[in-house]
């Protein structure tokens, strides 16, 4: 399989405290989103954030995982809802990535919930983006079936 | 401190033919963005991808961190141009993030600026969620040097 490059570019004016940034990606669907510390730390205020945009990465990646591992077994999904919260924390006086906290509500016809759960489970092992953040994360996942029948 | 950021993606259909959308993000900032398996290892066509996004929480991570250093040093930056890399091989995951950052920093030599960019990239927590598991490196060089 080929090598897939993706690239992003920022644009920093100032210091840390006041300073102000932009990010954008050069597919162009995302452009120019301007950040700051104290955005980043406190309220959002409209602005996005590394850790928000971490959250949006692992989310995107495990829901692809997750339709693949489904289409494998031969469940393909009619949906699947993600949430993704990045959390950061300080650690020994140093800022980490502490947990990524995962959430799915699927709508898979025929499958029942346990067997949705380890599929989930293992496309969570699967996903790149959850073993990429695994270095100081821990990822945790919760998984719901709509209209699940139990061992069904 | 601890900060919570969250994203909501959903997905309809199989992998291959589906297509899914980054709906929402708590900010609200951006999205709803499209996102499909073909845009993610193909030609993008406009759409992102958790790489690209990945590459965004670097470089923006890295930019910040870079600030603080150079301020802390007494050499605040007037602009940094930040750009993250990052590559996929399908099949294997990450391999790299490749940072180049060029900086307009009164009063600095490109040594101390290259050290300076060398500790945000060990140091940024985005690298710290990385590092261990995927190539992390940084080219450094001063605008007007």
């Amino acid at each position: 399989m080929p090598r897939i490059s993706r690239a992003a570019s920022v644009s920093w004016e100032g210091n840390l405290a006041r300073g102000s940034g932009a990010i954008s990606g050069d597919s162009g669907a995302i452009e120019g989103l301007p950040y700051t510390l104290a955005t980043r730390i406190a309220d959002p205020e409209g602005k996005t954030s590394p850790e928000e945009l971490v959250a949006a990465a692992v989310g995107g990646c495990f829901t692809m995982s997750l339709a693949g591992e489904l289409t494998r077994a031969e469940r393909p999904p009619e949906r699947l809802d993600v949430s993704a919260v990045c959390t950061v924390d300080e650690v020994d006086g140093r800022h980490l990535v502490t947990a990524v906290q995962l959430g799915v509500r699927g709508r898979v016809p025929g499958i029942d919930a346990e067997t949705f759960a380890r599929i989930a489970r293992e496309a969570e092992q699967g996903c790149t983006m959850a073993a990429l953040v695994r270095a100081s994360a821990e990822v945790r996942l919760e998984t719901t079936l709509e209209g699940g029948r139990d061992g069904g | 401190m601890a900060a919570d950021r969250r994203a909501e993606v959903k997905w309809r259909g199989d992998l291959m033919g589906g297509a899914g959308e980054i709906e929402r993000v708590g900010s609200g900032a951006f999205a709803p963005l499209d996102v499909t398996w073909a845009s993610r290892t193909e030609e993008p066509g406009g759409r992102t991808s958790p790489e690209e996004l990945i590459a965004a929480a670097h470089a923006s991570c890295f930019s910040m961190a870079l600030a603080g250093a150079l301020a802390r040093a007494g050499t605040p930056p007037q602009e940094l141009a930040t750009s993250a890399t990052v590559t996929f091989v399908p099949g294997t995951g990450i391999t790299r993030s490749a940072l180049e950052v060029t900086g307009t920093v009164p009063g600095i030599d490109e040594s101390a600026f290259r050290e300076a960019a060398e500790q945000a990239k060990d140091g940024c927590p985005v690298s710290g969620a990385l590092k261990g598991n995927v190539e992390l490196e940084v080219t450094a060089r001063l605008a007007s040097a």
